[in-house]
């Protein structure tokens, strides 16, 4: 029995569904991201597991009691929003705390609460001060502490890390995730961005216009995509039509074909042979553009240093393993 | 949001509107009623008394007088306010500061309470001007003066005006003629809806034009009050007919609003 | 321009107007209540004022129903403001505008509407005797006047305090209900909290606007009834004998008393200056 289950659910705001036919689920201790692009519906799915808004079709459950009618004070439910949502008439302490003293805790297993959670979060100097008075970064980890502290059963993060600029963006990925497996906390993510949900999830639900369109770990939606839009929503895949890929690989495929930048391989013979016609500098990573005789192939090679670097109008030799045309619809 | 705070919150806005709309609405039925004297309901309806307030010539001369009043304060603000927040936002914008704690003396300040040294001022002396209809006028431009300054205020702050003038300069006009054709009509919208707002506002003026001038200049609200012996069907009509002309000042405010941002 | 003092002279004139129309008389005023028609220099008009028990029970009545007024006016504003910013945008828009539009419903055609409704033989007034509610109501009283005044407060409250209400951001009350809290422990230690700055201005801007309103009182009891605004004008406009340096030096303690509440507020916000997020 799974320790989150989601089943059927479907919402409709007016003339438009917003979700419908929902079903995953959560092993306790696992991080699930809900991932897809704007307005696809997982914010709103996300809401609906808070019992912040109400579903009108489905069930929910949690550690083997059903949810779906609680109100979101009872469902022991913590989640962080993407504005941080801190109360701003309170400090840092205060708002940490708040969860506490709506249960009416002892005034002092609050306070070292507190202070345990805002060493969690390393922010424990910053206990007087005020939400105005804090960074980006530091108003999440507040609300983070904030979540933590009331030991929910289930976590909610709302793409918490979309409003921050890349570094902190990045540094803070790494730590949620860090506090998530030491805790062992059962984690729902949502976020469009394609790199966090790769980095931080056991599993993947691929959304698209409210529906799930693939869902498994990370490594088979990223080798495996289900069809075009998931391909080309994780990773970045070449997409061939049918006739250009049977022109290359000499193979007739019925639909079209993706192939990951970095699964083809420059410079061994046996392929096709294409020219460069331009490349950009991706970090540790070299993306060249390559003119074949059917299309243009974008391939990823390691950064081994500028003296490797071959120039536009190179012609060179390209192979792809067979398992690596993925065919999707 | 449940349905139940639904109900609750449509049935308070309601309320809300019911409270606002009241004396309107008593004012609305007794100017269009034929009687109406301790009963619930009139006993009929007519619109005669619209027709003799219309065709009552001291009626027009009234409202005459007062558009006159208003209009002149209008002009005066125009003529006195647009110049000098030119100067100020253009030359010397240190001294916005002041000005917006300037401006907040006609609020803070009651007419009743000017009205006192107005009076011992300029009722004889070098500038008689009690019982003239300008010393209205300059009172009126004092009172419209917050509406109007805040808004071309804060028209002037979205018109960036330093690098208006400067792009003006580079093209060769001079500073007279930048100002006029390229400062002047980028401010009209936020000049207009600051003028009917102002006017919907003076027009309902009664404090300064009662202790000042009095019955020697009969403006709209001082003929509406000396009516009150009469017939309060007449001065329903009034208020009515007052109370329609400052919608429509507003309604035009809140349209030309709208087409600016 | 290069020569400023031509710039100077653009603002001349609007500060000669606005010097001679609005400081020159507050200066007057100020000046001359301390010059008392019997005694001379001196605080002899504060005196007289505070001496008699006529001119205490007009500061006492325009204290009372400013107060009331202001209370009254606040607590229905509050309610409405709140819930116009939970209804759909349409019936809000046409309430807003609405409101504004009442907010030039005061003074004489107020009086006379109020008359229409609450007057001795007014509608509202039949109707509630009708049934039963009420024996009788005399609208040119204290109490009929607190009425009157709050009605004339409720827009500007409203006005007031729906930006104040719209700043209250839906995920505080989210965030607040997933932590445990109902609906009013959010009131009680977050949303009332965050309001309180807007709040107390409100009620200050509201007292300030009942204090100095002269023109409804006036119309609605033809200048018979105490309070400081119509002393001061029979004082200066009088149809017995004219003291205005004694009106002077009752204008100068209803400016007083109004910065004085200014300065309150001022205080109050920036102690609360943490609320701003």
């Amino acid at each position: 029995m799974s320790y989150l289950a989601v089943k059927g659910l479907h919402k409709r705001y007016g003339a438009n569904t917003l979700f419908t036919d929902i079903e995953f689920h959560a092993e306790q201790g696992e991080l699930v991201t809900l991932l897809g692009p704007s307005g696809c519906g997982k914010s709103t799915l996300l809401r609906c597991l808070a019992g912040l808004t109400e579903v009108d079709r489905g069930t929910i459950v949690l550690a083997d009691q059903e949810i779906t009618q609680l109100p979101p004070q009872r469902r022991g439910i913590a989640m962080v929003f993407q504005s941080y949502a801190l109360f701003p008439n309170m400090t840092v302490a205060q708002n940490v705390a708040f969860g506490l003293r709506m249960q009416r805790l002892a005034r002092d297993e609050v306070s070292q609460r507190v202070v345990e959670a805002l060493t969690l979060v390393e922010l424990e100097g910053f206990a007087e001060r005020y939400p105005h008075q804090l960074s980006g970064g530091q108003c999440q980890r507040v609300a983070l502490a904030r979540s933590l502290i009331v030991r929910p059963r289930l976590l909610l993060l709302d793409e918490p890390l979309s409003a921050l600029d890349a570094r902190i963006r990045r540094h803070l990925r790494e730590q949620i995730r860090a506090i998530q497996q030491e805790l062992g906390l059962t984690t729902v993510f949502v976020t469009h961005d394609q790199e966090e949900a790769l980095t931080l999830s056991d599993r993947i639900v691929l959304m698209r216009e409210g529906r799930i369109v693939q869902s498994g770990d990370a490594e088979t939606l990223y080798t495996a995509p289900v069809d075009a839009f998931a391909a080309g929503f994780i990773g970045n895949y070449n997409l061939l039509s049918a006739e250009q890929a049977s022109r290359l690989f000499g193979q007739t495929f019925q639909g079209q074909v993706a192939i990951r930048p970095e699964a083809i391989r420059l410079g061994v013979a046996g392929g096709f042979s294409g020219r460069i016609v331009g490349h950009s500098l991706l970090g540790n990573v070299i993306r060249y553009r390559i003119a074949t005789e059917a299309c243009e192939l974008n391939v990823d090679v390691l950064n081994h240093g500028p003296a490797a670097l071959q120039p536009n109008g190179t012609v060179v030799t390209l192979t792809v393993d067979s398992d690596s045309l993925r065919e999707v619809a | 949001m449940s349905r139940a705070e639904r109900l609750y919150h449509r049935i308070v806005v309601w309320g809300l509107l019911l409270i606002l709309l009241a004396p309107l609405a008593a004012t609305l039925v007794y100017s269009l009623a034929s009687q109406w004297s301790a009963t619930l309901l009139p006993a009929g309806f007519t619109i005669k008394w619209y027709l003799q307030l219309w065709s009552d010539p001291r009626f027009l001369a009234a409202f005459g007088r007062s558009l006159a009043i208003c209009l002149g304060a209008l002009a005066l603000s125009c003529v006195l306010i647009l110049p000098a927040m030119f100067a100020i936002a253009y030359h010397f914008p240190r001294l916005d500061a002041l000005m917006n704690v300037l401006i907040l003396l006609p609020f803070a300040v009651p007419p009743v309470v000017s009205a006192v040294g107005l009076l011992q001022l300029y009722a004889s002396g070098p500038l008689p001007l009690t019982g003239t209809p300008w010393i209205l006028v300059f009172c009126y431009f004092t009172i419209a003066l917050p509406f109007t300054y805040r808004a071309i205020s804060n028209n002037l702050q979205a018109l960036n005006l330093r690098d208006l003038m400067d792009a003006a300069h580079l093209l060769g006009a001079s500073s007279w003629r930048a100002a006029l054709l390229v400062v002047l009509p980028n401010l009209r919208t936020g000049l207009m809806v600051a003028l009917f707002l102002s006017f919907s506002f003076l027009i309902g003026e009664f404090v300064f034009a009662n202790l000042l001038v009095g019955t020697r200049y009969e403006t709209l609200q001082i003929y509406l009050y000396n009516l009150r012996n009469g017939s309060g069907h007449l001065t329903s009509a009034l208020v009515i007919s007052y109370f329609l002309a400052v919608l429509l000042m507003t309604w035009i405010a809140n349209r030309l609003n709208r087409e600016r941002t | 321009m290069k020569r400023p003092w031509l710039a100077l002279l653009l603002i001349l004139p609007f500060l000669l107007v606005f010097g001679a129309f609005q400081l020159a008389p507050l200066a007057w005023i100020a000046f001359n209540s301390f010059n008392s028609a019997e005694s001379g220099w001196g605080l002899g008009n504060y005196v007289e004022i505070f001496g008699s028990p006529f001119y205490l029970q007009a500061i006492r009545f325009s204290l009372e129903i400013s107060l009331w007024s202001s209370v009254c006016g606040l607590l229905i504003a509050l309610l409405g403001a709140y819930s116009l910013t939970r209804v759909d945008s349409r019936l809000r828009g046409f309430v807003v505008a609405f409101t504004n539009m009442t907010s030039n419903f005061a003074g004489v055609p107020l009086a006379f509407a109020f008359i229409i409704l609450l007057g001795i033989n007014g509608c509202l007034t039949l109707a509630l005797k009708q049934l039963g509610l009420i024996e009788s109501f005399n609208l040119y009283t204290k109490g009929g006047l607190i009425l009157i005044y709050t009605y004339f407060q409720i827009p500007l409250g409203v006005l007031l305090l729906f930006p104040a209400f719209e700043a209250l951001k839906q995920d505080w009350r989210d965030a607040a209900a997933l932590l445990g809290a109902g609906t009013w422990q959010y009131w009680r230690h977050i949303g009332l909290p965050v309001l309180s700055p807007a709040l107390v201005g409100t009620f200050i801007i509201l007292l300030a606007n009942a204090l100095g309103a002269y023109a409804t009182v006036y119309a609605l009891t033809v200048g018979n009834f105490n309070v400081v605004p119509v002393r001061i004008a029979a004082l200066v406009s009088g149809d017995i004998y004219l003291e205005p340096n004694l009106a002077a030096a009752l204008a100068m303690l209803l400016v007083a008393f109004m910065t004085l509440i200014t300065l309150v507020h001022q205080w109050l916000l920036r102690r609360s200056r943490h609320v701003q997020s």
